[in-house]
C-alpha cells in the first residue's frame, strides 16, 4: 500500500495479534539485533495494542521498511459469528448445498447431535438460472437481467456482502465473473466475492463455505486493515505493509482486504515459518513445530527443509465444522494446554480436557475462582512451575488452592496420592500432545524419530522433553522468546501465491501442452502479483505439484513435481514420483496400475531477504554463578520422586553453557524442563538445545 | 451376550494407565481407519465410509471400533468369534483370516472382513480387524435376487495368509469372480494395510506400557463402560414397552407390509430387546443375519445408555439382552438373499425408540427417514466404452424432533454414521449424468411443538442411455411423530420420462429401468417426525420457519394454525388464535 518498501529503512517489524496478547518482534538490520515487545490485546482497539507493543520493543514505525502482520481477527469473526450481513447466490437448485453439507453424522450414537451452522441463513441464499457442465461447457447461459434484479433485491435487504458460487466455475469462471461484475458495478458498496477467486478446486460445499467465509469476514477485515494502514501512515511509516497468510507466506495488505479468508491462521502458520528458519540456521532437515498455549497444542511439520501445507481445513470441531478449501499450513491441533481440566467421571475414569479453564477463571492456582485442577496446577504441584516465578513474578501462584483442587477432585476419588495424581495428569496430557504430533507425521508416513522438536508458546518448553520421550525424538530446541515465536517467525516469511485448478486427465494421455498452459496461466498470475508488490524480492521461485491417484481411486494425494518432468514431458518420472509418494503416505503402492491427475497446483514465491540470527555472547560449558538462581524440589517419576533441582535464569545463559538434567530454565513467560538424564546446551543463537535421555 | 469368558491375569490397573490405554486403543483404530480410507479404491469406502476397523480381545470381544458404519457395530466381533470357533488353536503368527459369509457378518457379501491375530511374545493377545464394502463381489448385476447364490462370491472362513505367506489361490478365485478386478485387489490391499497398522500400533502399546497393564486396562475400560451403561439404564422406569412400524414390501410381493414389532423390557439396570415378533425373513434381498438383529438392539441401546462413551467396547452392552429367534427378517438363515441388508434394521432401531417414548420422552427421538436414499445408474460410458456403475450418492433426509429441540435437517440415516455424500461436481466429472437439483424440501419436516428435520431431494438427468435401480423403502410408513407430533414426509422416488412425471410408483423400488438423455430420476429423502402438538409451537418460531422457507405459509396455517403472510411474513394474531383453537379442539 506504500510506495517505497525497498527495505532500506533499518527496521523490519512484525505484529502478531492473538486473543490475549499482542506480540511484536523487530529486526534491526544495521545492528543485527532482534527486539521483542508484548502487550495485552485490546479487543476494541487492536491498533492500540500494536502501537503499545512496538513502543515496548523500543522501536518506531518511522524507522521501519517492512511491517508484517498476522491476526486472529479473521478466524475470530467466524468463530464468534460477528461478521457482515451476507447473502449467497448459487446455481439454481443448489442454494441448500451450504446447509446440507456432507450430511455425515460423526457423533453417530448421539440422538442430540447438531450439524454445522451456516454463516448465511436460508432466507438470504438465492439462486439464479445458469449451468456450466463438468467439461466447462455452458449448458444454460446466465441471464444478466436476472442477476441485476437479484442484486437490487439483496441491496434492498441491507446486505453488506455477497458470495457467489456457481457449479464447475473452476473449469469455466465466466458466469461467476460476470455476476460479480454486474453486482459490483451496480452496488459498489457491497463486498462481493466469487468462489473461483479463492478456490479452483471441485467440491461445491467446501467451495461455498470458503467463499461465504470470505464474504462474511470481508467488510470487517477490510476495515481493520484499512485502519492499521491509516495508523501506519500517521506514524510516518513509508515502507510496505504485508499480511501473513495461513500458508505462512506474505501478501499485500490490499489483497488481504479482498482475499480475507487467506489470513485465517496467520499466527500459527508464522510459528512454523519461524521453525523453518531456525532449522535452516541449525542445519536441521526435519522438525516438528510444536506450539502449546493455554487451551491447545498445535503441531506443524518441517520436512526436508520445507514447511508442509495442505489444501483444506475445518474450522471448529469436526462435528460442526465449516470447511475452507484453500492452501494452509498443515497444522494438527489437540485440546491440550495449560488450562486443560482434569476430571474423574462418574465411573471413576480420569480424563484430561477437552474442557479448559481458559484465562478466566483459569487454573485453580491463579486464585481467580477456578476450583478444578488443570495441567498448570499439576506443573505447580510437581515443582516445575515456581509459584513466585510465573510471568517473571508478576503473578503469584497459589499452591494451596492447586493442592486442594487436585486432592479433592482427582486424588481422593481415585484413591491416589496428590502428587501421583498430578504426575498422572501430565502423562495423560503428554500422550494427547504426542497424538497431535503423530497426526502430522505418522499419518503422512513420516518417521517421527527422525525429527527434532522445536517447542514454543507459553507452555511448550514445559512439556517438550516429555513429549519428545513419548515420540522417540532425540533432540528438542527451545528458541529464544518462545512466547513470541510466531511474531518472530513473520520476520522470515516470503511473498507467496498458491494456486490450484481441478483439471482431469489420465496420465498416460495427458496433453502436456495443455497442462503446461494451465500451470503457466496460474504462474503468470503469481508473477504478476509479485511484480506488483510493494517490495522487491531477491528472486521468484516456482514449485509445481499435482493431485494424483490410481485410476478408480477417489482420494488423491498431492505429489511435488520438479520442473524438469514437464520440460522433458516425462510421464514415467511423474508416475514414479506418485508411486513413491503413495508408498510414503500409505505404506503401499501399485506401480503396475495406471494413474490420473485430478488437480494441478503451483506455488509462486517471492523470496525475501532474511534477517540473520542474532549471535549471543559465548561462555564456557559451566553457566555463570549469576545464571544459577536457586534450587527447589521437583517431582520426576523417572527419578522416583522429588529431586532437588537447580533453576537457571535464561537471560543469563551464554552460548556453550551446558546443564545436565534435572534442571529448570526460567524466563519471563516460560519455563524449560530439563528432565533427568537430558543434557542441555545453549547454542550460539541463544536456543536451548536438549539431547533427550536414552534416545539415539 | 452376557457370558464373560475368563482371561488370565487381570490385575487392577492404575487409573492413569487406564486412561493412557483408552486413548491409545482409540488412536490405533483411528489410524487404521485413516489408512483404509485413504488407500481404498472405491467411493463406497472412501466417501461413504462403509467400513469398520477394530481391535478385539483374544476371545473376540470388542476393545475399540473406529468410527465407521454403526449398523456393523456387532458384525466384526461375531466374525472374530466365528473364526476362533472355526480354527481353534490353529491360529498362528503371520495368519490373516478372511470371510464374507453373510450369515456370520449379518450383512451382504460385499462386506469382506479380515482379522489379523496379534501375538505378543508368542501369546495371542487380540485381533486387528477390518471390514470394507467392495464395490462388486460378482452375482446378478442390478437386479433382484432371491437367494444368496445369485448375490456373488461366498468366501467361507479361510486363511488368506498363513504364517506370513499369502494364499494366491484365494486371490485368483476372487479375481475371476468379480467384475472390476483391479478395484477389488486395490481394496484388498487397503484392508491388508489397515490390519497390519492395527497390529503394529497395538504391539507398540503393549511394549510401551507392558502386557499386564494394557490387557488389565482394557478389562477396566470395559467394566467402567458396563457400570456407566447400567447406571443410565437404571434411570429408565421398569416396564414392558412395545411399538410397531412396517416396511413397504420385499420388492417381490409389491405393497405387502412387512411388520416390525419390538418389545422392550426394562428391569432395574438391565434391558431386554425382544425381536421375536419382527417379520419372518422375506423373499426379496432385504434380509439381514442374526448378527445384525443384535446390532439393532445394540445401536438403540448405545444411543440411550452410552451415546458419547468411547471407545465403543463390549462392556457397554453387557446390561443388554436380545431375544431373537432365527428366521426373522433381521436374523435370516441360509439361503435368504441379503444384498440390501441395511435398510430394514434402521427402522427396527427407530421402533425401539418409539416403544420407549412413554417411559423416557426426554431421551428418545421421533422417527427419521431411515433409508440410504440411493440409486444406482449403469450403462456403457461413451468415453471409453466401459461399464459404468455409478451411485447418485446418499441424499440424506430429516431426523426426528425431540422433547427439547427440533429435528436436524437433511443428514445421513442411522445406518451410516460418518458417511459423506458425494459432491455433485465430483460425481458429474466422473459419470455421464447431470444433477439438476440438490435441495431441501419445504414442509417435509413433521409438524410439532418441535418440528421434524426437513428432508431433501436430488434430481438426476442422464446424458446418455442409462438404467436405474433403487431399493428405497418407507414410502408408506412415514417417519412418525411422538407425543402428538405429526409425521414427516415419507421417502419417495419419481421418474420424469419423456417430459412426463411418473409420481405414483407403487413403492420406491425400481429395477433396471431405462432412462434416456433428458429423463429425470427424483430421489427424495423424507423428513423427521415432530414432537408434541404443532399448535403448541411458538408462533414466532413458525413465522421464522416460513421466512426461511422450511415451512410454507399454507402449511403454517393448516398444520400449525398460524396465519403468516407469505410475502411480508407478518402474523395475523386473531386469525392465528382462531386457527389454533380449531386445531386443538379437533383432537
Amino acid at each position: 500500500m506504500s510506495e517505497s518498501g525497498d527495505g532500506h529503512a533499518r527496521m523490519r517489524l512484525a505484529a502478531d495479534i492473538g486473543g490475549t496478547f499482542t506480540d511484536i518482534a523487530g529486526f534491526d538490520e544495521d545492528a543485527g539485533t532482534v527486539l521483542f515487545g508484548k502487550t495485552l490485546s485490546t479487543p476494541d482497539r487492536l491498533v492500540e495494542g500494536i502501537e503499545g507493543g512496538v513502543a515496548r520493543a523500543g522501536a518506531e514505525f518511522a524507522d521501519a521498511g517492512l511491517f508484517l502482520h498476522g491476526s486472529t481477527i479473521a478466524i475470530n469473526t467466524i468463530l464468534e459469528r460477528t461478521g457482515a450481513r451476507t447473502a449467497l447466490i448459487t446455481t439454481e437448485g443448489f442454494r441448500d448445498v451450504y446447509e446440507i453439507g456432507r450430511i455425515n453424522r460423526p457423533d453417530s450414537y448421539n440422538l442430540f447431535f447438531q450439524k454445522h451452522e451456516p454463516l448465511v441463513e436460508r432466507a438470504l441464499r438465492f439462486e439464479v438460472g445458469e449451468r456450466v457442465l463438468a467439461s466447462g461447457e455452458i449448458e444454460r447461459p446466465l441471464d444478466d437481467a436476472e442477476v441485476a434484479a437479484l442484486g437490487r433485491r439483496i441491496d434492498g435487504l441491507g446486505m453488506e456482502a455477497v458470495a457467489i458460487l456457481f457449479l464447475h466455475c473452476y473449469r469455466n469462471p465466466e458466469h461467476e465473473l460476470r455476476a460479480k461484475t454486474i453486482l459490483e458495478e451496480a452496488h459498489p458498496h457491497l463486498f462481493v466475492s466469487a468462489s473461483h477467486e479463492l478456490s479452483q478446486e471441485y467440491r461445491e460445499f467446501e467451495r461455498t463455505s470458503t467463499v461465504v467465509a470470505n464474504a462474511y469476514i470481508g467488510p470487517k477485515v477490510r476495515a481493520y486493515i484499512g485502519e492499521i494502514d491509516d495508523h501506519l501512515k500517521r506514524a510516518s511509516f513509508t515502507g510496505s505493509f504485508l499480511v501473513v497468510q495461513s500458508t505462512g507466506g506474505l501478501y499485500e495488505a490490499e489483497e488481504a482486504q479482498r482475499h480475507c479468508v487467506r489470513m485465517l491462521e496467520s499466527g500459527p502458520a508464522a510459528g512454523v515459518i519461524g521453525t523453518r528458519a531456525l532449522c535452516a540456521a541449525l542445519g536441521l532437515e526435519n522438525a516438528i513445530a510444536f506450539d502449546m498455549g493455554g487451551t491447545t497444542a498445535k503441531a506443524g511439520v518441517i520436512y526436508k527443509g520445507e514447511a508442509l501445507t495442505t489444501g483444506a481445513a475445518l474450522l471448529g470441531g469436526y462435528e460442526k465444522a465449516l470447511p475452507v478449501q484453500i492452501a494452509m499450513m498443515d497444522i494438527f491441533e489437540v485440546s491440550a494446554g495449560g488450562g486443560s481440566i482434569a476430571r474423574v467421571d462418574e465411573d471413576g475414569a480420569l480424563h484430561v480436557g477437552p474442557q479448559s479453564a481458559g484465562a478466566a477463571p483459569g487454573p485453580a492456582c491463579y486464585g481467580l475462582g477456578g476450583t478444578e485442577p488443570t495441567v498448570t496446577d499439576a506443573n505447580l504441584l510437581l515443582g516445575r512451575l515456581g509459584a513466585r516465578r510465573f510471568l517473571g513474578g508478576e503473578m503469584i501462584l497459589d499452591e494451596e488452592t492447586a493442592e486442594t483442587a487436585m486432592c479433592e477432585r482427582v486424588a481422593e476419588p481415585l484413591g491416589m496420592e496428590t502428587i501421583r495424581a498430578a504426575d498422572g495428569i501430565l502423562r495423560i496430557a503428554t500422550t494427547a500432545m504426542s497424538y497431535a504430533v503423530k497426526g502430522v507425521t505418522t499419518e503422512r508416513g513420516l518417521d517421527v524419530g527422525d525429527f527434532a522438536l522445536v517447542a514454543y508458546g507459553g507452555a511448550g518448553p514445559l512439556h517438550a522433553s516429555a513429549v519428545a520421550r513419548e515420540l522417540g525424538i532425540s533432540r528438542v530446541v527451545i528458541p529464544r522468546a518462545p512466547g513470541l515465536f510466531s511474531a518472530f517467525g513473520m520476520l522470515f516469511s516470503d511473498l507467496r501465491y498458491d494456486f490450484v485448478r481441478t483439471w482431469f486427465t489420465a496420465l498416460e494421455t495427458a496433453p502436456f501442452d495443455e497442462v503446461e498452459a494451465v500451470y503457466r496461466a496460474m504462474e503468470d498470475d503469481g508473477r504478476a502479483a509479485i511484480a506488483a508488490a510493494s517490495v522487491a524480492p531477491e528472486e521468484v521461485t516456482i514449485k509445481r505439484a499435482a493431485d494424483m491417484r490410481y485410476v478408480g481411486q477417489e482420494h488423491a494425494v498431492t505429489v511435488d513435481l520438479p520442473m524438469d518432468v514437464f520440460e522433458n514431458r516425462d510421464r514415467e518420472a511423474i508416475k514414479g514420483y506418485f508411486d513413491a509418494m503413495h508408498e510414503l503416505r500409505y505404506g503401499t503402492n501399485a506401480p503396475a496400475e495406471k494413474a490420473e491427475i485430478v488437480s494441478l497446483r503451483t506455488t509462486v514465491t517471492g523470496v525475501m531477504r532474511k534477517p540473520a540470527f542474532e549471535i549471543v555472547e559465548a561462555g564456557g560449558p559451566e553457566p555463570s554463578g549469576v545464571a544459577l538462581s536457586g534450587k527447589r524440589p521437583v517431582y520426576f517419576d523417572e527419578a522416583g520422586g522429588f529431586v532437588d533441582t537447580p533453576t537457571y535464569v535464561r537471560e543469563a545463559l551464554l552460548a556453550g553453557n551446558r546443564i545436565e538434567g534435572p534442571a529448570l530454565v526460567e524466563e519471563h513467560a516460560s519455563t524449560t524442563v530439563v528432565m533427568p538424564g537430558d543434557a542441555l546446551e545453549a547454542d550460539r543463537f541463544g536456543n536451548l538445545v536438549i539431547a533427550v535421555a536414552g534416545r539415539r | 451376550m452376557n457370558e464373560r469368558p475368563t482371561l488370565p491375569t487381570v490385575t487392577r490397573v492404575d487409573p492413569v494407565v487406564t486412561e493412557l490405554v483408552r486413548n491409545g486403543v482409540m488412536a490405533v483404530t483411528e489410524e487404521m481407519k485413516t489408512n483404509l480410507m485413504r488407500t481404498a479404491y472405491n467411493v463406497i469406502i472412501y466417501e461413504a465410509l462403509d467400513f469398520t476397523t477394530g481391535l478385539f480381545t483374544a476371545d473376540g470381544r470388542t476393545v475399540s471400533i473406529g468410527l465407521g458404519l454403526p449398523m456393523f457395530i456387532r458384525g466384526m466381533a461375531e466374525t472374530v468369534k466365528a473364526k476362533l470357533a472355526h480354527f481353534g488353536d490353529d491360529i498362528e503368527p503371520g495368519d490373516i483370516l478372511v470371510t464374507n459369509d453373510s450369515y456370520i457378518t449379518g450383512s451382504h457379501l460385499n462386506h469382506v472382513t479380515l482379522s489379523l491375530p496379534i501375538f505378543f511374545e508368542d501369546e495371542l493377545v487380540g485381533f486387528s480387524c477390518c471390514m470394507a464394502h467392495w464395490l462388486d463381489i460378482g452375482g446378478v448385476l442390478g437386479g433382484m435376487t432371491t437367494d444368496i447364490f445369485s448375490e456373488g462370491l461366498q468366501l467361507p472362513i479361510l486363511k488368506l495368509q498363513k504364517r506370513g505367506v499369502l494364499n494366491q489361490d484365494i486371490v485368483e478365485i476372487i479375481k475371476m469372480n468379480v467384475r472390476i478386478e483391479e478395484r477389488a485387489m486395490g481394496d484388498l490391499r487397503a484392508q491388508l494395510t489397515a490390519v497390519r497398522t492395527g497390529e503394529r500400533r497395538f504391539l507398540e502399546l503393549l511394549g510401551r506400557y507392558g502386557r499386564d497393564s494394557v490387557l488389565g486396562a482394557i478389562e477396566d475400560i470395559m467394566d467402567k463402560s458396563e457400570s456407566a451403561a447400567r447406571a443410565r439404564t437404571r434411570t429408565i422406569p421398569d416396564g414392558v414397552y412395545d411399538a410397531e412400524s412396517f416396511m413397504d414390501d420385499d420388492g417381490i410381493d409389491i405393497g405387502k407390509d412387512i411388520p416390525i414389532r419390538v418389545k422392550v423390557i426394562v428391569e432395574g439396570d438391565r434391558m431386554t430387546v425382544d425381536l421375536s415378533d419382527v417379520s419372518d425373513q422375506v423373499r426379496g434381498f432385504y434380509n439381514s443375519g442374526i448378527t445384525t438383529g443384535y446390532a439393532c438392539a445394540q445401536v438403540a441401546y448405545k444411543c440411550l445408555a452410552s451415546p458419547t462413551d468411547y471407545p465403543i467396547n463390549d462392556g457397554s452392552f453387557r446390561p443388554l439382552e436380545v431375544i431373537i429367534p432365527p428366521g426373522r427378517v433381521v436374523s435370516a438363515v441360509r439361503p435368504a438373499p441379503m444384498r440390501w441388508w441395511m435398510t430394514f434394521p434402521m427402522t427396527v432401531v427407530d421402533t425401539v425408540f418409539k416403544a420407549l417414548a412413554p417411559a423416557i420422552p426426554d431421551r428418545v427421538i421421533a422417527g427419521h427417514h431411515a433409508d440410504l436414499i440411493l440409486a444406482t445408474l449403469f450403462g456403457i460410458s461413451p468415453r471409453d466404452r466401459r461399464l459404468v456403475i455409478a451411485s447418485i450418492s446418499h441424499v440424506g433426509g430429516g431426523w426426528g424432533a425431540k422433547m427439547t429441540e427440533d429435528g436436524v435437517n437433511c443428514t445421513i440415516a442411522m445406518n451410516d454414521g460418518d458417511t459423506h455424500n458425494g459432491p455433485v461436481e465430483m460425481i458429474e466429472t466422473k459419470y455421464p449424468f447431470v444433477i439438476d437439483r440438490y435441495s431441501l424440501v419445504p414442509d417435509s419436516g413433521g409438524p410439532g411443538k418441535f418440528r421434524g428435520g426437513v428432508g431433501a431431494e436430488r434430481v438426476v438427468r442422464p446424458l446418455v442411455d442409462l438404467r436405474v435401480t433403487t431399493h428405497m423403502d418407507r414410502t408408506r410408513c412415514a417417519p412418525w411423530g411422538l407425543m402428538g407430533g405429526g409425521e414427516g414426509a415419507a421417502n419417495r422416488v419419481s421418474l420424469r420420462l419423456e417430459g412426463i412425471l411418473n409420481d405414483d410408483l407403487p413403492n420406491a423400488k425400481v429395477i433396471s429401468r431405462q432412462l434416456k438423455p433428458g429423463d429425470q430420476l427424483i430421489a427424495r429423502g423424507g423428513g423427521g417426525g415432530g414432537f408434541g402438538p404443532a399448535w403448541e409451537r411458538p408462533v414466532e418460531k413458525v413465522r421464522e420457519d416460513v421466512r426461511q422457507g422450511y415451512v410454507t405459509a399454507d402449511a403454517a396455517r393448516n398444520r400449525y394454525g398460524v396465519a403468516v403472510d407469505a410475502e411480508t411474513f407478518s402474523v395475523d394474531q386473531r386469525e392465528t388464535e382462531r386457527l389454533r383453537r380449531g386445531l386443538s379442539e379437533r383432537l
